[in-house]
């Protein structure tokens, strides 16, 4: 009897202290009491809607640059197509981490951005003229490394460039491709755009609750998965040999263009840092962002702010970044060290966001690494 | 209980394991000398051989990847590769590897070709040798000609995994993940479980008084039951980077039964698994050099529960990855998992129960799962529910001593 009586005063007063304890327990507000709904309004209207906008007006203009060019294949009209393509492919580094909706389901980055490019399938499309850019693998023969290639990898000089459009075997051939790729760019950036501005943009903003399947959880998760796996592991860390041992400067972006490379590689980061504090596109207002979203929760970590964590992590990584030469080929290839360098601090923002960040809006990781089989 | 009976219980039990131990020393007194690695020898030279496992694992190797390279493949060549001679019997070179053409072996003479299933079954194991041949066939007929088409339901073709592009048939299945994935039961797990680690293989005729007596074969340095164990080890450990310690790379040696091995094994919820296979490699092959043939014998059956689950946990992992991927609305990749769960279905008709001759799931028992796996609507995995996924998952499940989501996660 008296056994029974402890037992049970135990269970009383273990309950007691459990109690006590779930009530003290978390500190600050419910993740879900942030006004989700505002930060995915200021995510679409003012970030991600007038990114696309842009990015299509600039596509547009590339489409019809190539179009001169075909007609007209002089030097200057590969100059002036040259100029939208960087243009474009500038562009390009600020929407590329929002592969949802409509960019998902055509697997718009795969179509836009595999490098390093095939450069022996472009030859057999080209001289075949058969070719469906559709095909998944095709989408290492087409987009902005593509054209990389065409513009500037055919040749050593731009008169032998030119002679390939003009003078050489297939010349019609040639032209052809460049407008067909940059027509298949143009068109389905419109695509992309469109369905947000039409379709999109209010499923995505009325989204607002939480669980793998809202507007948020899906968003960050692309957002983090674009950050390691594109900017983080494909801009830097294959190229610096990080998983392969070996540097591999042919795996850089921009590859044949060459001093292009840490200008995307910038571009991109500053989108990512932008996104992260809510900036609107081109300018320097900001709207409910990951940023206020952490201050809101009041998420501290070795006693800093983890936002400001953050964004001193993205100046250090720009400011390496900003130091390594104009033409990430010659980085790789003359001191890689600096190159591995800025992947460290690239890498260290991965573990802010995909760990402490993501812990602290209880987001669940919804990626993992492919078995590769 | 006072603790007077008590130790007078614990003594009496005491003599108790004394007799037993009696017992035991009555049969000479072996004992059994394990090794730390796989590493034995006779007369200070190695009596381990197993090349011809070896060799085989390679040609199945130089199979898959030959069937999904569009520009060089034909029928003719993929065939003679399965067969390793040409369609008439006669001698080829399909491999690139020369080692391999200068050898009479094949991958197709030891399809479902054990002696305790297929023996006295030479009409199922034709089935099973025609269902490779049949799927390297479709390869070439229906996927080969559509390369440059995307697949949608009813038409083969490409579709995108990722930036990948999977190469499907019309049904969409991926045919070279079929031939691999079921091989590793065919083949490997076959010959291990059904033949080499057979009593009927290793206890054939005088090979337990010739191994009793180290009487070793004309010409090589080990016992007829030495070399079959190690025969069935060769299946598994061949192409290790350290075939004495072979767990050191286990998941990276080939991309059959040891890799996933090592891949079930990465799951903290089978984590001892390639652990434990190994050991009772080891302890096995020990204890046939001590003629200890009991101890072998509980090896024999700890080998075939674990392989046996490595077998059964991968097809229910596959079967609920690509479950997960095709709602996420992700097709391709969801059909690479669901055609490499079809392999791994299919493999389960060449497991073994411990101590038994039955396989945890018959062949009927599969055919008659993959048929619900295609069975869902005209065009298979384009059709399939996650209701089909999820009750083909716990058929098989409940077949083991695992759960759905102990095999699920990794």
């Amino acid at each position: 009897m008296k056994r029974v009586t402890l037992s049970v005063l135990s269970i009383i007063i273990l309950t007691v202290i459990g109690y006590s304890c779930s009530d003290d327990g978390p500190s600050g507000p419910d993740v879900l009491d942030f006004d989700r709904q505002s930060m995915l309004k200021n995510w679409a209207d003012n970030i991600i809607i007038p990114s696309f906008t842009a990015l299509s007006e600039k596509t547009e203009e590339l489409d019809s640059t190539a179009e001169r060019f075909a007609s007209e294949p002089t030097l200057i009209h590969l100059e002036e197509l040259r100029g939208a393509w960087e243009a474009a492919y500038l562009s390009f580094q600020n929407v590329s981490m929002f592969e949802m909706g409509q960019a998902m389901q055509l697997r718009y980055r795969d179509q836009m951005n595999i490098y390093p490019t095939d450069v022996v399938e472009i030859q057999n499309n080209i001289e075949s003229g058969s070719y469906n850019l559709e095909l998944p693998s095709l989408n290492d023969s087409q987009g902005f490394p593509a054209l990389d290639y065409l513009l500037y990898g055919l040749s050593e000089t731009d008169s032998g460039i030119l002679e390939y459009y003009t003078t050489g075997t297939n010349s019609e051939d040639y032209r052809t491709y460049v407008t067909d790729l940059t027509t298949r760019i143009d068109e389905l950036t419109r695509e992309v755009n469109l369905h947000w501005i039409e379709t999109y943009r209010d499923e995505f903003v009325q989204n607002d609750g939480g669980g793998a399947n809202a507007s948020v959880d899906m968003t960050v998760n692309d957002y983090i998965f674009y950050y390691e796996k594109a900017l983080r592991a494909g801009k830097v860390g294959i190229p610096a040999g990080v998983f392969s041992g070996t540097p591999l400067s042919t795996h850089l972006e921009a590859y044949y263009r060459k001093d292009l490379s840490t200008d995307l590689l910038l571009q991109a980061l500053n989108a990512t840092q932008d996104f992260f504090n809510g900036k609107h596109f081109e300018s320097d207002e900001t709207g409910e962002s990951l940023n206020s979203y952490l201050d809101y929760l009041n998420t501290i970590k070795n006693s800093d702010d983890l936002s400001t964590l953050i964004n001193m992590q993205f100046d250090a990584a720009r400011d390496k970044i900003e130091s390594l030469d104009d033409n990430l080929v010659n980085q790789v290839e003359n001191d890689n060290a600096q190159m591995l360098s800025a992947y460290d601090e690239l890498q260290m923002n991965v573990v802010y966001m995909k760990v402490d960040m993501l812990q602290a809006l209880n987001i669940n990781v919804d990626y993992v690494d492919a078995d590769g089989d | 209980m006072k603790p007077f009976y008590l130790l007078l219980l614990l003594a009496f039990a005491a003599t108790l394991f004394i007799s037993c131990d009696n017992s035991v020393s009555n049969d000479d007194n072996i004992e059994i000398d394990e090794p730390a690695s796989y590493d034995f020898s006779r007369d200070g030279e190695s009596s381990v051989a197993y090349t011809g496992q070896t060799t085989r694992i390679k040609m199945a190797d130089e199979l898959f990847v030959s069937m999904s390279d569009f520009d060089q493949s034909t029928e003719e060549l993929l065939l003679e590769m399965y067969r390793n001679q040409t369609e008439n019997g006669g001698n080829t070179d399909p491999y690139t590897d020369a080692d391999l053409n200068g050898s009479t072996k094949s991958v197709k003479s030891k399809v479902a070709a054990s002696t305790d299933y297929f023996s006295t079954n030479a009409s199922q194991s034709a089935i099973i040798k025609n269902d490779f041949e049949a799927w390297i066939t479709a390869q070439v007929d229906e996927v080969f000609p559509n390369r440059n088409e995307l697949a949608e339901p009813g038409k083969a073709g490409q579709i995108a995994d990722g930036s990948n592009a999977r190469y499907v048939s019309a049904k969409g299945l991926e045919y070279d993940q079929l031939v691999n994935k079921s091989l590793i039961g065919a083949l490997m797990t076959d010959q291990i479980l059904n033949h080499y680690l057979s009593g009927s293989v290793l206890d054939e005729g005088t090979n337990p008084e010739d191994n009793s007596a180290g009487e070793t074969e004309d010409e090589a340095n080990y016992t007829t039951m030495e070399h079959k164990w190690d025969e069935a080890y060769g299946y598994i450990y061949g192409t290790s980077a350290d075939p004495k310690n072979p767990n050191a790379t286990i998941g990276q040696d080939d991309r059959f039964l040891n890799k996933y091995t090592g891949q079930v094994s990465e799951d903290e919820d089978f984590e001892n698994t390639a652990d434990d296979i190994f050991k009772a490699f080891k302890k096995g092959r020990a204890a046939i050099v001590a003629g200890e043939y009991e101890v072998r014998d509980e090896q024999v059956e700890i080998i075939q529960e674990n392989i046996s689950k490595v077998l059964g946990v991968r097809a229910v992992y596959y079967l609920q990855a690509g479950k997960n991927q095709l709602s996420d609305e992700n097709d391709g990749s969801a059909f690479h998992s669901l055609s490499e769960g079809y392999g791994f279905l299919y493999s389960l008709q060449f497991t073994r129960i411990p101590g038994t001759e039955q396989p945890y799931l018959t062949h009927n028992d599969v055919v008659g799962l993959l048929n619900d796996l295609l069975g869902d609507g005209p065009n298979g995995l384009w059709d399939v529910t996650s209701e089909t996924l999820d009750s083909v998952s716990e058929e098989i499940a409940s077949r083991f001593e695992f759960t759905i989501e102990e095999a699920a996660s990794n």
